[in-house]
């Protein structure tokens, strides 16, 4: 790479490391600019798993941890009952019925290291309040239940916590490693998704990372191995997969030259098979395999989700919404309308989304673009097996995935946000692209808190984030844009950044939009003649998703812009490496 | 910072003499930024300040490293002796051998010049705790100003605060889904759809059963406010009689909102205070102190959560004792009328405040003085006028104004109410005062008993007032100067906070019908205080002491409201805030008070969550909560009275009499000056040496000077007493001397 900073090797590394990797990181020795701030070398295994915490970490902790609890009482969706509903089932019932129960419409669709997880957090709840693990007892959310599982999330995302300190360790800029791991840890993503939204992703991140702080030890075969047991817990992230493929096979299996080396090959394969039998074997063993299977890939949905994540298709969709009406408009009777895709239009819900004018896409087609699109980055990743490579082609195919994928869910791209965050201080150049896409990618989470209360926690939360660590990170990467192209792009991304504040402001006031018009319609009436008003915001104007509309549109043009920056950087940075 | 430096190089104490590690050779082992700041500690020079502000030095009751000019700080090579660092045996554990060495050597060597101060340097190991220390607050502050954020750190400061407000009220509130009568946050609704629908005469006497109105005008001005912008936005949260019990999340979200509106006055007053009493000291300094007040956890508790607006209150009186400071009397008389004529709880602070305007006019003697008062009185009376004038006779029936009185001065009701933290709650375990004594007799032992506590304060602040006269028979005083010293502030106003404390504790503790809530009025000074103290010092120590027992005594209150896992969390952070840990010992008298008394706290918490209350006493846990938190009440009602004669002492008010008018103390006592100074130098220095140096360490000094020492008091036993004896008594006629030199000249 052009910085050439790699991870700083120790003993412990060398020991495991293949000459491959050796090769590749040819950086390793001369990158420390400061002596005595290579890490110590841990000892024993104990040591090794000592908390190094200083004060400012502490900090962080403390902050976070406050303002989660804060957020204890917040709003939560649905995903909330689906997990308490999880706990339930894994508690009362054999594991033989866990894929098999439909007592609730949130039937149990995560792989088993997850259900075992559940019966594992089960069964302090059952101590605390038998009622949350009861199966029967659906929707319920009495404040012990509520308390119980905003603990686990806050408790289990320890983990990540953890991993994130280790990162430091062993990094060449311990400060700068220290504002990205903060930067991580406080993520607005995992403050919406996880601790208002609901749901467990700052634990399976955990998880990840731990991988990826594998990978840059040194430590391949654990780089795997986690990386296969993460697949177990949560098969999204499937979306990385092909990166790690390629990675370890190239680095860890084969040697620089390119033979096979049969132990690390054998010892990798049979770790992967290890976790996915003690995962699946149970199933297996009761040949409920297919039902597992069809539970975990619900092949019924459509292309977009409710509210279409901001990706490629959503662009495409938008796209024949605009031509929709321009045909209605300039009725044009040579274009043949699809009168499913009209309806679909007006309707803009749930279920599958079906062009009017465009040609309508099938999942075949989206598995392909994805395929194309990370063959080419996993090419790169094949030719330099680098960490920084690894960790950037993991990104991308995490991206390409999110970008071309099937029902893609917006809270996806926490899959981009994070893996990202780590080569935030590369340079200038990674930088912006980081900026762009974590403000972009954070606000198209916003949707999924629509109640103003958790609005103004949402809005005022990425500001206060963005001010801590896009500011400082600026300060230290920051380069002047190098000529006019770069001055001209420079200038229209922070247009488009500041887009967002309209963009709010707008979404915030279309919710007292209905309101005040009501308001000047009655104004003359006595306010008690009024008709009563309901607590739900008005709907059925035909023009409520408009706001919804409008948020994915805006944000898929950062985010495709952010997948190009990101790819010609990778692609273009593998040329200078291989001159 | 980062760990791995830390430990690379690791200080071994034995290996190194301590004579030979010259500053240069830890120069090389320090970063260049730790240096740099430390040499600002010690010998740049004093920022300048306003002319206006520099009138009076004795204001620095909020340590101000203003040096006179006869004490520069550097040419001070005298010895330490124990009498003079009183703390050191205080030290963190962590930095003990340090000290003990560095000790050793100033007992031993004598620093020849001022150069030997500023390269001091440790050795990399302490220095990197040393900017580790102090709060959160403290470690963020300083890690904003080296990223360059500098100016966004008050933006951001007060941004997370409200975020933490907003995020305190996603919960649960005083009354909620608790029909019929619910709580506090529906009589605040109630009191918008009251005044937006009735005329102001009928305001105090409309069905009064259900939520009447019994807070001053000011508060039925701003519901009415909020009531007719919310009307406009939903006219059904507001529809007289029909919206009684409305919890729609929409009304919740606008009630929300337009408490943290009006906690702007309260966060400007804060921006104001650090900004006018601290105006002396480093930014870092001060955004650290604004910090520890604007996340003050129990004012975010029950203003967020349970839903009051008593940061109006305070943010009036906050803006009244700024104004005093900045020697804008009638602007403080007016803001202190609001104030009042928000919540009549703002009383408490009444003795205080009225007792310091009346001292100021004996201050300025018999002209000026009298001058001042008839303007304080005219200026008071018009805005109380103002604040009551549809209740007086142009616009309603004479008697009228008998409502809103009445109303607002409850005698009706009992003694207490719910379990209070106060004394007669908590005597009422043994003497069942309500059963045993007719009203009336309560009511006038309550009053006299309050007047009691407060007495104290009151005759401090008069008596300075009246031993400071500017003017005697005799005195060559230039009335120009009479004339610019109205504008200034007067050398008691140190002795302000704790009287206001000390009238406010009193009222807390003896006074008739006080509610749990009101510990809030007595905590606005203590925290001030604590603003502005180092971390070491017993005004810190005790300070963070009773603001968590502050908030451990409303737990029933705020376990009714459902607000416990704020409770939890806001605790957290605000002592992490502030680099309060209640477990570090430290091995003064007061921290094992303390520390028996949070172990009480977490065993009550404990044991009322796993026991269910008996039948035959459901009220046993808020009795023991009371049981718990009064004498830590008691104790800081002492410690404030304690504390007003020290301060009053220290800058001259309780001296000898007028003769220091007669003959300048300046040809008077030259030697007793310079060693006064010179001691507190070394005191300060040796504090340093020690391995303490923080921005705020070198005012801290002067603090223990000008206010007769941190050091001294509460467990500091022998030493303290000797450190008083020696340094405070000539400090403060040090101070009594610039004082009136500065006042006078």
């Amino acid at each position: 790479m052009s910085t050439g900073v790699s991870p700083p090797t120790d003993s412990a590394t060398l020991r495991t490391r293949s000459k491959a990797s050796k090769e590749d990181e040819p950086a390793s020795q001369v990158d420390g600019p400061r002596e005595e701030e290579q890490p110590k070398q841990p000892r024993t295994w104990a040591e090794s798993w000592r908390l190094d915490m200083a004060n400012v970490d502490w900090d962080t902790l403390y902050m976070s941890l406050g303002l989660k609890f804060l957020l204890f009482r917040s709003y939560r969706s649905t995903d909330f009952e689906v997990h308490r509903n999880w706990l339930a089932i894994t508690h009362s019932l054999p594991i033989s019925k866990w894929y098999y129960d439909t007592t609730s419409e949130w039937t149990l669709d995560y792989p088993p290291f997850f259900a075992y997880f559940e019966k594992l957090l089960s069964i302090p709840a059952s101590l605390i309040d038998p009622k949350i693990v009861d199966l029967d007892n659906l929707g319920y959310d009495a404040l012990p239940a509520v308390l119980y599982q905003r603990t686990t999330v806050v408790v289990t995302e320890l983990l990540l916590g953890f991993v994130l300190l280790r990162f430091i360790r062993g990094s060449v800029d311990p400060s700068l490693q220290r504002l990205i791991s903060a930067s991580i840890y406080m993520h607005p993503g995992f403050l919406i998704v996880d601790h208002m939204h609901f749901q467990y992703n700052g634990f399976l991140f955990g998880i990840l990372l731990w991988s990826i702080l594998m990978a840059r030890n040194g430590n391949k075969l654990a780089s795997g191995f986690l990386f296969a047991v993460l697949l177990n817990f949560k098969h999204i992230f499937m979306y990385l997969a092909p990166a790690y493929f390629i990675y370890l096979l190239r680095s860890f299996c084969l040697s620089p030259s390119g033979e096979l080396l049969p132990m690390h090959f054998l010892s990798l394969a049979n770790t992967v098979i290890l976790v996915f039998t003690v995962s699946l074997g149970p199933f297996f063993l009761m040949g409920q395999i297919p039902q597992l299977l069809s539970r975990l890939f619900p092949f019924t949905r459509g292309l977009n989700h409710a509210y279409w994540a901001p990706n490629a298709w959503a662009m495409v969709t938008f796209a024949d919404r605009v031509l929709l009406k321009v045909v209605q408009y300039f009725n044009i009777a040579s274009v043949a309308i699809n009168e499913a895709g009209v309806v679909s239009a007006s309707r803009g819900l749930v279920g599958d989304t079906i062009f009017a004018v465009l040609p309508n896409v099938k999942p075949i087609h989206t598995f392909i673009i994805t395929g194309i699109f990370q063959a080419i980055f996993l090419v790169k990743l094949w030719r330099i097996p680098t960490y920084k490579s690894f960790v950037t082609a993991l990104t991308l195919c995490g991206y390409t995935s999110y970008m071309f994928g099937w029902h893609v869910h917006e809270k996806a791209i926490l899959l981009v946000l994070i893996p990202l965050s780590l080569l935030a201080a590369e340079n200038h150049a990674f930088f912006r692209t980081y900026m762009i896409i974590s403000i972009t990618g954070i606000f198209s989470l916003f949707p999924l808190l629509f109640t103003p209360a958790e609005s103004v926690v949402k809005v005022v939360y990425l500001m206060g984030w963005s001010i801590f660590v896009l500011i400082p990170l600026n300060h230290r990467t920051y380069e002047f844009p190098a000529s006019r192209p770069f001055v001209v792009i420079d200038i229209l991304e922070k247009v488009y950044l500041t887009g967002f504040v309209l963009l709010q402001v707008l979404f915030a006031s279309w919710a007292v939009i209905p309101q005040a018009i009501e308001y000047w319609t009655y104004i003359h009436t006595d306010p008690l003649k009024r008709p009563p008003k309901q607590d739900t915001p008005v709907a059925s104007t035909g023009m409520e998703f408009l706001p919804l509309m409008m948020t994915s549109v805006y944000c898929a043009v950062g985010l495709i812009w952010g997948f190009l920056r990101l790819s010609v950087l990778y692609l273009r940075q593998s040329q200078e490496v291989a001159n | 910072m980062q760990p791995g430096q830390q430990s690379n190089i690791p200080f071994i104490p034995g290996q190194v003499p301590h004579r030979t590690r010259t500053p240069l050779l830890r120069h090389r082992t320090s970063s260049l930024a730790s240096i740099s700041s430390e040499q600002s500690e010690i010998v740049s020079p004093i920022p300048r300040r306003h002319q206006l502000l520099q009138a009076s030095e004795s204001r620095h009751w909020l340590p101000s490293p203003s040096v006179s000019p006869v004490s520069t700080r550097g040419a001070s090579p005298s010895i330490s002796h124990p009498a003079t660092s009183p703390r050191s045996h205080r030290l963190p554990k962590r930095t003990r051998v340090n000290s003990v060495i560095q000790q050793d050597g100033s007992r031993t060597v004598r620093f020849p010049s001022p150069s030997h101060l500023a390269k001091r340097v440790h050795p990399p190991d302490e220095e990197k705790k040393q900017s580790d220390e102090g709060g959160m607050a403290r470690r963020w502050v300083r890690w904003m100003h080296k990223q360059g954020l500098k100016q966004w750190v008050l933006p951001n400061a007060i941004l997370i605060s409200t975020l933490l407000k907003w995020c305190v009220g996603l919960g649960t509130y005083s009354g909620h889904n608790t029909p019929p009568m619910f709580g506090d946050y529906e009589a605040q609704r109630h009191w918008m759809e009251l005044t937006i629908h009735l005329p102001p005469r009928q305001w105090y006497t409309y069905d009064l059963e259900y939520w009447g109105l019994d807070y001053p005008p000011l508060t039925a001005y701003v519901s009415w406010i909020c009531g007719i912008v919310g009307s406009w936005i939903d006219p059904t949260w507001f529809a007289l009689e029909q919206s009684r019990g409305i919890e729609t999340s929409s009304s919740k979200i606008f009630m929300r909102s337009t408490v943290l509106f009006f906690d702007l006055i309260y966060v400007i007053a804060l921006v104001m205070f650090t900004r006018v009493w601290q105006g002396g000291r480093s930014s870092r300094t001060q955004h650290s102190a604004l910090m520890s007040l604007l996340f003050q956890p129990a004012l975010l508790l029950i203003d967020f959560g349970h839903f009051q607006y008593n940061s109006v209150m305070l943010g009036f009186t906050l803006l009244a004792v700024n104004f005093f400071a900045c020697g804008r009397d009638l602007l403080g008389a007016v803001c202190f009328t609001l104030s009042l004529g928000f919540k009549q709880m703002s009383l408490y602070y009444a003795p205080a405040i009225g007792s310091y305007l009346i001292a100021k006019c004996i201050y300025l003697g018999p002209v000026e003085g009298r001058h001042l008062f008839i303007r304080l009185a005219l200026v008071t009376s018009a805005t109380f006028a103002l604040l009551f004038l549809p209740f007086l006779p142009p616009f309603a029936p004479p008697s009228t104004i008998l409502h809103p009185i009445t109303r607002i001065f409850p005698f009706a009701r009992g003694l207490f109410e719910d379990k209070v933290a106060n004394f007669w709650c908590a005597t009422n375990v043994v003497f069942k005062w309500k059963i045993w004594f007719p009203r009336g007799a309560l009511v006038k032992v309550s009053t006299g008993l309050t007047a009691l506590g407060f007495l104290p304060s009151v005759v401090g602040l008069i008596y300075s007032g009246y031993k400071r006269l500017l003017t005697t028979p005799g005195d060559n005083v230039q009335p120009d100067d009479v004339k610019k010293a109205v504008s200034a502030p007067p050398p008691f106003l140190p002795l302000l906070p704790y009287a206001l404390l000390s009238s406010s504790m009193s009222f807390f503790l003896f006074s008739f019908q006080v509610h749990e809530k009101t510990i809030l009025v007595p905590l606005l000074p203590l925290t001030l205080l604590l603003s502005g103290s180092s971390g070491d010092s017993e005004t810190f120590e005790l300070a963070a002491l009773v603001n968590n027992v502050a908030v451990f005594s409303m737990w029933p209150l705020l376990k009714r409201d459902g607000l416990a896992t704020q409770y939890i969390a806001l605790l957290l952070l605000w002592n992490r805030l502030i680099g309060y840990n209640p477990l570090r010992r430290t091995g003064s008298l007061l921290r094992y008070l303390a520390m028996a008394i949070y172990t009480a706290c977490v065993a009550l918490h404990v044991i009322e969550l796993i026991i269910p209350p008996p039948t035959r006493l459901p009220d046993i846990y808020p009795v023991l909560n009371v049981l718990i938190s009064t004498p830590v009440f008691v104790l800081t009602w002492l410690w404030s009275i304690k504390r007003g004669i020290e301060v009053s002492w220290a800058s001259g008010g309780l001296g000898s009499s007028h003769s220091h008018h007669q003959a300048p103390p300046l040809k008077h006592q030259p030697s007793n000056d310079s060693t006064a100074s010179s001691s507190s130098t070394t005191r300060k220095f040796s504090s340093v040496e020690a391995g303490k140096a923080k921005d705020w360490q070198w005012s801290d000094g002067q603090k223990n000077g000008a206010a007769a020492a941190d050091g001294v008091g509460l467990g500091e036993g022998r030493q303290g007493e000797v450190f008083r004896r020696s340094v405070g008594y000539k400090q403060g006629t040090g101070i009594l001397r610039t004082a009136s030199v500065g006042g006078v000249r």
